[in-house]
């Protein structure tokens, strides 16, 4: 365990997100120990770590996905800019509108491209048909899809490609203007061309946007974040800089991870 | 040089396209052929129906789909009468109207219920219900659609119309009494409330099962995705989920309407058998296409012209037409909402 998770944090004018003793049980079954972390704002943080340890369950837990499965139960706290977002006075439907969330399989919905990408911000309550072309056009070319389908915008998303569909998945999640994103494993069903256009992507996004990701790849870990925390069965064992935590790792169960000894 | 390597690739490989070929053809014609067998049987099917209801449907003409009254004429007559050229027993008429009627509003009634119920089911199976005891909660489902439709009709003989006639019905009808379809006799408990409780507990379990799968297949990430964009869980279900599976219910709720359209026994047993009669309420008796076949089989065979059991057969011909016209109508609708959404079906 590193020492300094329960300390008050000072470093909180930079902490995006500040968790704290955060514990998650499926039914009785405790899946994630009193993690504490801080997630720095405009820096890329990846969750690493063998298959079943926590990363999912932990990851879901900063935009309360949890709310929706059903045993789930979630103890601890989440701040986001200070503010605990499991607050009994806190809607969940605007901490999803301020933390973003990009799943392992792409998940487009089975409408047109535009429809896609502009469904957050009509969620929201953006109708102008300019405005929303406008939102469209732009989460696309952040997006790095924009050459590739702005002749095809009112075709159906499923059309496209698995890379393309993440990197839509993608867009419409930057269309809603979050300022944290999420992101489990999204690369993951892709090959590596598109993985590697995702990565760029992502190095691309943490300068406006806090980034933290899930990934089973400890070289993509430590291609694209600043930061690493290693999970095992369901503890945070070691969370530091990314160079760090791959030259020389605090605990030795890290060590091993990282050497290849658990497979 | 890359090029030369790919040709002769290519060129060792050509037997290889050859016979793909040769499997694709014979797969398409499988399937071609498949399909074409399958519809021969059913038009097979219509075509002997026709040819056997024939005499009865020279007989019968327009009186079959106007007239509420089934008589099977008196057996014992020394005479015939004859009519477009075909002899009957003297007094037969064969009219269907009560029974088309009866086959109609026990299956609709019945699916007004069973519908959002097994909605409601398959969206607590797939949301709500922890992933601990879900697969006890699929057995049970999957035992409900395997039950045997007499066991149903038993307990509706048993629990079911006692607890209508004795209860249910009398405190309705005398809380609702100027209500149309509601108001009036109370009855026995046998009808067409009766028929529709069944049938919407036999078709629900079908309903349930099929549309749980529809879900499951797709909509459950979509609503994740939905509600990670900062939607409420109703704008998730209304804009994503539902128009996701909307075909997959759909053909889901028309499966079991054409089941409860078709479900003889058990409704048989609670439908009261009534005749010539429109029911004046919904706790009225009534009579289905399919119940009225099977309990006309035996007196028709008695009938010395004939006519009364081709005029089944022309009974029979109808609820196949029914059930065939929904299914195209349902077919056109569902054409109409797949244009998106099926490209990678
Ligand atoms: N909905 C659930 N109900 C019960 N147990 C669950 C549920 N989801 C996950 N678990 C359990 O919690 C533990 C952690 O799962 P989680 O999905 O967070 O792992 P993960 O690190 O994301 O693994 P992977 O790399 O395979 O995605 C596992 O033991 C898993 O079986
Ligand atoms: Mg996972």
């Amino acid at each position: 365990m590193t020492t300094m998770l329960q300390e008050p944090p000072d470093v909180a004018v930079s902490a995006k997100l500040i968790i704290r003793n955060l514990n998650i049980f499926y039914g009785a079954f405790h899946a994630m120990k009193n993690a504490s972390l801080d997630v720095p704002a405009n820096n890329v943080t990846a969750f690493i770590g063998p298959s079943g340890c926590g990363k999912s369950t932990f990851i879901r837990a900063l935009n309360r996905m949890h709310d929706l499965t059903p045993g789930a139960r979630v103890e601890g706290e989440v701040l986001l800019d200070g503010e605990d977002i499991y607050a009994p006075s806190i809607d969940p439907v605007t901490i999803r509108h301020r933390i973003g969330m990009v799943f392992q399989r792409p998940n487009p919905f089975p409408k047109t491209i535009f429809e896609n990408v502009v469904y957050g911000p009509r969620i929201h309550g953006i109708g102008g048909r300019a405005q929303l072309a406008e939102i469209c056009e732009r989460s696309l070319k952040r997006a790095a899809l924009w050459d590739e389908v702005k002749d095809r915008l009112d075709r159906s998303a499923l059309e496209l490609s698995g890379g393309q569909q993440q990197r839509l998945c993608i867009a419409r999640c930057l269309a809603v203007d979050p300022e944290v994103i999420l992101m489990d494993e999204p690369a993951s069903a892709l090959d590596p061309i598109a993985t590697s256009k995702i990565e760029d992507l992502i190095n691309d996004l943490k300068k406006e946007y806090s980034v933290v990701i899930v990934t089973h790849s400890m070289q993509q870990a430590a291609r694209i974040s600043d930061l690493t925390a290693f999970f095992l069965m369901g503890e945070l064992v070691e969370v530091g800089t990314t160079s760090q935590v791959f030259t020389k790792p605090e605990d030795k169960r890290t060590e091993d991870y990282i050497t290849g000894r658990y497979g | 040089m890359a090029t030369r390597a790919v040709d002769v690739v290519a060129a060792t490989t050509i037997p290889k396209p050859k016979s793909m070929a040769a499997q694709t053809a014979l797969v398409r014609i499988w399937t071609t052929g498949t399909a074409i067998i399958c519809g021969a049987l059913v038009l097979l099917m219509l075509l002997f129906l026709f040819a056997f209801a024939w005499p009865a449907i020279k007989y019968n003409g327009w009186t079959m789909l106007t007239s509420i009254y089934w008589n099977i004429g008196d057996q014992y007559a020394t005479g015939t009468t004859v009519h477009n050229g075909v002899a009957a027993q003297p007094g037969a008429n064969f009219g269907s109207l009560v029974f088309i009627y009866g086959t109609l509003m026990t299956s609709i009634l019945a699916m007004l219920g069973a519908v959002p119920l097994s909605l409601l089911v398959a969206f607590a199976l797939v949301y709500r219900i922890p992933a601990r005891i879900r697969p006890g909660v699929n057995a049970l489902v999957e035992l409900m659609a395997g039950v045997p439709s007499v066991v149903y009709g038993l307990w509706g003989v048993v629990v079911l119309v006692p607890f209508i006639g004795q209860q249910l019905a009398p405190f309705v009808t005398s809380h609702l009494s100027g209500v149309p379809f509601v108001g009036g006799a109370a009855g026995s408990g046998n009808g067409l409330f009766a028929s529709a409780v069944i049938l919407a507990l036999m078709v629900t379990p079908i309903m349930v099962a099929t549309m749980r799968d529809v879900m499951l297949a797709q909509s459950k990430a979509l609503y994740e995705a939905s509600v990670a964009l900062g939607s409420t869980s109703w704008q998730a279900v209304t804009r994503v989920v539902v128009p996701s599976v909307r075909n997959g219910v759909f053909a889901s709720v028309l499966l079991a309407f054409g089941r409860a359209l078709g479900e003889t026994m058990a409704v048989l047993m609670v439908c009261g058998a009534a005749a010539n009669e429109f029911p004046s309420n919904i706790f009225q008796t009534v009579n289905t296409i399919a119940a009225i076949i099977v309990s006309q089989l035996e007196s028709a065979s008695t009938d010395a012209s004939g006519i009364a059991q081709r005029s089944l057969a022309e009974l029979a011909l109808i609820l196949f037409v029914i059930t065939l016209t929904i299914n195209i109508i349902a077919r056109l609708i569902m054409r109409g909402t797949d244009r998106l959404g099926k490209s990678n079906a």
